[in-house]
């Protein structure tokens, strides 16, 4: 057994107080400590963007990070981006355009378009293209993702 | 207001509807196999080859169970040879693998044992204890070399159902078909055509790495959440090799991250997790690596040899098809694979129905190769399609034109699994999608390649394709097919659909749900798609052959028509009324289904009332239950046409439009065809452009490690903007399927390869007879061109 290491977590708002060894990937503290799995392992690399997460207000890939140089943080997963039950837009409108399929892809996906939306309002579609392309999904074809980001986007313009 | 007197049924079939698993999905709650975990789980971590093909000498666990470890080897499990595919009859399956190998590994990454621990990182540690004595085989990773004398065997016998057979120079499987006169045909040609065509291995790269979750019961039972395309598939082989009864083996329906049919058949993780969690009787989880699922399935490669007779009047009078598979180390059907890849270029056209098929499948030692989208029909699809359309252009024939003229339609016979299952058609959007299609596509502005200048060159083309809806026929065959579904309505009036079909995030569970609604005039809300398992259900033989709707859904149908005879009877009986004189319509105000007296639509029940009058009268729950089996499996159609870009300079190949029309019979669910239609495109264009498997002769191994970053498929970029992705779909209504339906899922594939080979060659004037068309091949094809020029 290696040392363990103290580190706090917050997680869509909650504060976790952990001892991980010092190999272990955040991936799999989120997972398997704090049972949230909509975090994905796709491919470990950080090649598919199915384990993105929002921390400290950046998009970041969970399999890359060692859980105890990610003490301190504030993350959010996409159990976190609803409040009180409500979806935010993107989530709403990745419904809305069926930009769903199996599934696996799609808390990734709405994690990175929630933060492509914080860092443009306003994103063309090839800045969505541009933006999106670390995030890997073999169901869809894109098309309908791009258009439930492009949708969110105007909600989140005419709501603000 | 005045009621009329027979209200109208309302149909949310065919209209767009917020799919039921969206707001789990989302928000990350949706449960797939990986995110099960029971207190006191173990890990497991499988040990895999080092070698393409050796002897297992000798296994030493002594040092990883002295350290904690449950160790599984060859030794603790069942010898019985099994095919992990299980939707053929029995004696038309070949066996010849066995849960771990008990003499020799014969490719690399091939499990040889297994082991569980508390933890993921004590499962590794414990694996790195291990001591594994091989002797290392020569090895073969070519078809044509393996099916030389001498090269190394894999298999000196295998079993055909019970019967024992005995494998010379790794030839697996052959497969021949030859039907009317053949030559006579090709003398009857005033062309011959004859071209060879390569279809690269490539891997499904399904987001969800296969895996599995399994739990001993107190009553010796087993349950296991696993990924699968088939959950009754997987319990007969798990009871089998557990050596328990059907009854005590429970494999719940999760959610599955992505199958493009490589979880028909049983994934190898998941039969070494249960006989670990069995030995250790502790629930036990094993999940793939994605290097480790890069070596666990593979698309079916194939090479063809084609021969086509055709006249000056455009009709084609014979035609001859060499297939060359290499499947790799086991057999998950290549039998089957065959059988489809004849029945589908049997179906393409008509051939003056003289028909030749030759196949050949051959043990190499590589990644067993299982099922993808199509199941060899993309593979014939683009050799077929190719040679048509240089046909059109040697001759200045209009492809479309052709087609028309050659295509198989109504009344002509369909093979929709081989030879054995065959029906007659009955419905095509064929020529609708052409002649539609190509307007929409200004077809007959377009332009010869002899035309175009400059760096960068644009070309269009057109390909054709369909596939099966099931393997249903009028006569049963060699493949399993039938579903079951059990309906009841609840003493709310709600409804609960118990069914065994997997959905793979295509929108089948949404499809089933929405039939249900429609037939007992519910709102959908009110039905619920209960989470289920083997016990729960009848038996489903797989979600596979794009079956999940035409016959999982004509299940749900056929059952739902029962229970509303019965709710009829039920309302009959307490409004005193002949059951034949009532019907039932939707009511939205209401948010109920209501019964009434045709003729006088003042007297009605909603379907609370009356089955909350069941309850309390005792006089039991309106229900029912049964199989079905569908006795046809109609094509379903597509047509592509899509423009390209060709980068004279880089070699790169730009899709920059596509029009995708499908013939689905009716669309139960319009926008989720729709990401079928453009979700198949995607994976079209990667299967064309990008993707390939390539082993390294030197070690046997992949040459990109397993590893995704080298291994490239479309991201968002590569695919055309979304205002030139255009999805069309035909006016059919299928009289065989559930509210007309039929299927669509594996037809979307089918012709996009053809469609984009064709506009390359219209855009530079080459064809490329093998893919992936990379960025090199172009430029030494352009580069050749210009030399010869």
């Amino acid at each position: 057994m290696m040392k363990l290491h103290n580190i706090t977590l917050t997680v869509n708002g909650r504060r976790y107080d952990l001892a991980v060894e010092p190999n272990e990937l955040l991936l799999n503290v989120i997972r398997d400590r704090l049972h949230l799995t909509g975090t994905k392992y796709g491919c470990g690399i950080a090649e598919c963007g199915a384990c993105s997460i929002i921390a400290n207000g950046k998009l970041m890939l969970a399999c890359m990070i060692l859980a105890v140089t990610a003490s301190g943080w504030d993350i959010t997963t996409s159990e976190g981006l609803a409040k009180d039950g409500n979806l935010n837009p993107v989530q709403q409108a990745f419904i809305d355009k069926g930009a769903i399929q199996c599934g696996f892809c799609t808390p990734g996906m709405v994690v990175a378009g929630t933060t492509l939306l914080m860092e443009n309002n306003s994103p063309t579609e090839d800045e969505i293209r541009e933006y999106m392309r670390g995030n890997y999904c073999r169901c869809t074809g894109y098309t309908s993702i791009v258009e439930a980001i492009e949708s969110a986007a105007i909600h989140m313009n005419e709501t603000k | 207001m005045k009621i009329p007197e027979v209200i109208p049924e309302k149909y949310v079939v065919g209209t767009d509807t917020p799919r039921m698993d969206g707001y789990a999905k989302v928000t990350g709650k949706q449960e797939y196999s990986s995110d099960i975990s029971y207190p006191d789980m173990m890990w497991a971590v499988v040990i895999r080859s080092p070698f393409p093909h050796a002897e297992i000498v000798s296994i030493d666990t002594s040092e990883a169970e002295a350290f904690g470890a449950v160790v599984l080897t060859s030794k603790d499990t069942n010898p019985y040879l099994y095919n992990e595919r299980s939707v053929s009859v029995p004696n038309a399956t070949f066996r010849d693998r066995r849960l771990l190998p008990t003499d020799k590994v014969r490719h690399y990454g091939e499990p040889v044992m297994a082991l569980a621990h508390d933890t993921e990182a004590l499962a590794h540690k414990a694996a790195r204890l291990v001591k594994i004595v091989y002797r290392e085989l020569p090895y073969v990773l070519d078809a044509e070399e393996a099916m030389k004398d001498g090269a190394p065997q894999l298999f000196d016998k295998i079993y055909l159902g019970d019967e024992e057979v005995l494998v010379h120079n790794n030839k697996g499987v052959i497969r021949n078909i030859d039907e009317g006169n053949v030559d006579k045909g090709f003398a009857e040609a005033d062309h011959i055509y004859e071209a060879h065509y390569v279809l690269d291995r490539i891997y499904h790269n399904q987001l969800e790495t296969k895996s599995a979750v399994c739990k001993p019961e107190p009553d010796g039972s087993m349950t296991v959440w696993c990924t699968t395309q088939s959950i009754h598939g997987t319990r007969s082989l798990i009871a089998k090799l557990l050596d328990l009864p059907f009854s005590k083996v429970n494999i719940k329906k999760v959610t599955l991250g992505g199958g493009f049919g490589s979880s028909i058949q049983m994934n190898t993780v998941i039969p070494i997790c249960a006989a670990l969690a069995k030995k250790s009787g502790r629930p036990v989880k094993l999940l793939s690596s994605r290097e480790e699922d890069f070596y666990s399935h593979h698309k079916y490669p194939t090479t063809f040899d084609i021969k086509l007779g055709v006249t000056s009047d455009m009709m084609i009078t014979a035609a001859e098809v060499k297939a060359l598979v290499d499947f790799g180390s086991h057999q998950i059907q290549p039998l089957a694979y065959i059988g489809c890849t004849a029945g589908w270029f049997a179906s393409l056209y008509k051939y003056g129905s003289n028909i030749r098929f030759n196949g050949t499948a051959v043990y190499t030692n590589k990644v067993p190769c299982c099922a993808m989208q199509g199941y060899g029909n993309p593979q014939i699809n683009f050799a077929i399609e190719s040679m048509i359309d240089d046909i059109c252009n040697e001759h200045g024939w209009d492809p479309i034109e052709f087609r028309l003229k050659n295509y198989r339609t109504v009344g002509d016979e369909f093979w929709g699994q081989g030879p054995t299952i065959r029906s007659i058609i009955k419905t095509s959007g064929v020529k609708e999608s052409l002649i539609e299609g190509g307007e929409l596509f200004n077809w007959k502005e377009r332009k010869p390649h002899t035309e175009k200048t400059g760096r960068y060159r644009k070309g269009i083309g057109v390909a054709r394709g369909f596939h099966t809806s099931g393997t249903g026929g009028p006569k049963e065959g060699e493949v399993i097919d039938y579903s079951s579904a059990y309906i009841k309505i609840n003493e709310d009036g709600s409804v609960d659909v118990v069914s065994p079909v997997m959905d793979h995030g295509g929108g089948t569970w949404d499809a089933l749900a929405k039939i249900c609604a429609d037939v007992l005039q519910v709102p959908l809300n009110k039905v619920g798609m209960s989470p289920t398992d083997t016990r729960t259900t009848g038996f489903d033989i797989c979600t596979h052959a794009t079956r999940g709707v035409y016959c999982g859904g004509a299940a749900v149908e056929h059952v739902a028509l029962k229970v509303r005879e019965k709710l009829l009877e039920v309302a009959g009986r307490i409004m005193n009324e002949d059951p034949k004189r009532l019907s039932i319509y939707r009511d939205d105000e209401l948010g109920q289904g209501v019964v009434y007296l045709i003729g006088f639509p003042d007297k009605r029940m909603t379907i609370e009332q009356i089955a909350f009058h069941a309850k309390n009268y005792s006089w039991g729950t309106i229900a029912y239950a049964d199989s079905y089996r569908q006795k046809n499996c109609p094509p379903c159609f597509v047509t592509h046409f899509v423009e390209v870009e060709v980068d004279t300079l880089t070699g790169d190949i730009n899709m920059t439009k596509a029009l995708m029309y499908g013939d689905c019979g009716t669309a139960i669910n319009p926008k989720l065809l729709e990401g079928q239609l453009i979700g198949s495109f995607n994976r079209g264009l990667g299967y064309t452009l990008y993707e390939h498997i390539d082993y390294d002769n030197k070690t046997g191994q992949l040459k990109n490690r397993a590893m995704m970053v080298d291994y490239k498929t479309p991201t968002f970029c590569e695919m055309p903007y979304v205002k030139d992705c255009m999805v069309r779909v035909c006016d059919v209504y299928e009289p065989t399927g559930p509210f007309g339906a039929k299927g669509i899922g594996e037809a979307a594939l089918a012709s996009v390869a053809a469609s984009i080979g064709n506009a390359i060659y219209n855009a530079v004037g080459i064809r490329f007879t093998s893919i992936p068309i990379t960025p090199e091949k172009m430029l030494k094809a352009l580069k050749e061109k210009e030399e010869n020029a």
